[in-house]
């Protein structure tokens, strides 16, 4: 069981980060207090994982088999790049991290699911212009709606924040049942635990993240999106949630994080502003680009220092 | 069903109505007073509208205070709160210069001459109806109404139908031979008042870029 500690890491600073993604948006604009957002967060989220985690976990565990050595590995060498992605300020994928470490053991054991593989990097492209196409057709949706009643000013401002709880709820649910598999699927591939085990071991560690760990990076990430007005806070917030459920019926595990500027730069396609600098573009490219690149090499190195024996010359 | 949820809202909501009942006493007692002055100069009812005119512009004032204490203890998303403050504290200049016009005349002894109690009665009718444009507004927005724009396009008209008041009669006062020192004073009258209605046009325009900003 200790062994399982690499996982619950990763799963606890997942749950850190990715939280600001689901819950920022209310938290930061002060519609939500954050306990009670996080609160939620950490529920929906492990009910998200024990009851839609399993196909995510069957994808990821698919795609080469580990022994326990190397399950412990690829999880410390995803949890290592995300840590240094995050201190580089590069927006990290834990996803991608723990794909990239899992590649690197498949490589070791020449033992690749290449279908599998390619499925994965589908989906990776997937995501963010998900978050786009489906932030373009809901704003158009919901503002036709928005727009034909005449809700007044207090109505449309309690129906805006009841709005909010629920699509963050709902965030919270498929980051549960999407992202579980990033946490604890190696284990799983490695014959240590079980598939509704994993499920509610991942799901607690994410849930344990938020709830310990969030509030300084929900703060900073919202800050940025609060600019967004309310309607839009709330596109987002939705359109994050659908496009991550679609991958998770799917059964990939994707970055919350990339979802999120899909949604923000369709939002602001739609309203004719800059929602998100080329900078800001630039860098999630290269993150994009490094975190599978580095979790794989980190990997590889973790397995290669763990076969070193020390033999002494006589 | 869910109201128990959004005390504080609900509270916000009821506030603003009360404010605007407020808004609208202040507003006939000003009248009242005005009239009063006008036919019989000075007397004792003129001393008791001008308190009640008081009266209820001390209570706009508290409720504008409770309403942002409400606002700031979280109640309403940011942008409802940025926006009804911005409405309330653009159409609070209002009772204000209500009172001021009514301190000038009481405590500089200001009477006015007949020659221009026409004007004034003009000048004092059609801001007052620009007020009671600009309360239907604030309703109409607050209850997302259509609508917003044509009243706005009335009270722009009063507006310049007030500015030309305002210089004819200013312009008729420097050219009387009344003592310089009385004119300056009724020209401070007459620009206070006259701001009555530039200011309700600044608020009806202000409402009009409100309920824009709103659409989504």
């Amino acid at each position: 069981m200790v062994s399982l500690l690499g996982g619950v890491f990763l799963g606890w600073s997942l749950g850190a980060n990715d939280a600001s993604n689901i819950i920022g948006t209310a938290v930061s604009s002060r519609m939500v207090k954050f306990w009670h957002a996080a609160f939620l967060a950490a529920l929906f989220c492990v009910l998200g994982a024990v009851i839609s985690g399993q196909a995510g976990i069957e994808t990821l565990k698919g795609l080469t088999s580990l022994n326990v050595n190397q399950a412990v590995i690829s999880s410390v060498a995803a949890a290592v790049t995300v840590t240094m992605m995050t201190i580089l300020g590069l927006p990290v994928s834990t996803s991608q991290a723990v794909v990239g470490a899992i590649i690197g053991m498949g490589i070791l054991n020449s033992q690749l699911n290449a279908p599998g593989l390619g499925k994965v990097v589908i989906c990776w492209l997937g995501t963010p212009v998900g978050g786009f196409v489906i932030t373009l057709v809901l704003y158009r949706v919901l503002a036709f709606f928005y727009n034909k009643f005449s809700i007044s000013l207090f109505d449309t401002d309690r129906l805006l924040r009841a709005a909010l709880i629920l699509s963050s709820s709902y965030g919270a649910y498929v980051l549960g049942a999407n992202n579980v598999a990033n946490v604890t699927a190696v284990f799983v591939g490695a014959g240590m635990i079980t598939v509704s085990t994993a499920a509610l071991v991942g799901g607690a560690s994410i849930a344990m993240g938020i709830l310990t760990f969030s509030r300084p990076v929900v703060k900073t990430v919202g800050s940025k999106l609060v600019n967004l007005d309310p309607f839009s806070a709330f596109v987002v917030s939705l359109s994050l949630a659908i496009t991550i459920h679609i991958y998770t019926m799917i059964g990939v595990p994707v970055s919350s994080s990339q979802a999120v500027v899909g949604s923000v730069l369709g939002i602001g396609i739609i309203k004719g502003a800059n929602t998100v600098k080329l900078e800001t573009l630039k860098r999630i490219f290269l993150a994009w680009l490094f975190t599978p690149v580095m979790a794989c090499s980190i990997a590889l190195a973790l397995s290669f220092i763990s076969r070193l024996s020390y033999t002494p010359v006589s | 069903m869910f109201q128990f949820l959004f005390n504080k809202e609900n509270r916000v909501e009821k506030l603003i109505f009360q404010y605007l009942d407020s808004f609208h006493l202040v507003l006939d007692h000003f009248s009242r007073a005005l009239a009063t002055c006008i036919t019989r100069h000075q007397c004792e009812e003129f001393d008791f509208l001008m308190d009640q005119t008081h009266k209820y512009e001390s209570k706009a004032d508290d409720i504008i205070d409770e309403i942002n204490n409400l606002m700031f203890s979280k109640a309403l998303i940011p942008d409802s709160r940025g926006d009804i403050m911005n409405m309330l504290i653009s159409l609070d200049k209002i009772p204000h210069l209500v009172e001021r016009a009514l301190f000038i005349i009481r405590y500089q002894g200001l009477i006015i001459p007949d020659v221009f109690t026409a004007d004034i009665e003009s000048l004092i009718q059609i801001s007052l109806e620009s007020c009671e444009l600009l309360s239907k507004q604030v309703e109409l927005f607050i209850k997302n109404k259509g609508g917003t724009r044509t009243v706005m396009g009335t009270i722009d008209a009063n507006e310049s139908r007030c500015d030309h008041i305002e210089r004819r009669t200013i312009s008729k006062l420097f050219d009387s031979d009344m003592d310089p020192f009385f004119k300056l004073q009724f020209k401070e009258l007459v620009l206070v008042i006259g701001d009555i209605s530039d200011q309700a046009d600044r608020v009806s325009k202000l409402i009009n870029i409100l309920t824009l900003k709103r659409r989504v």
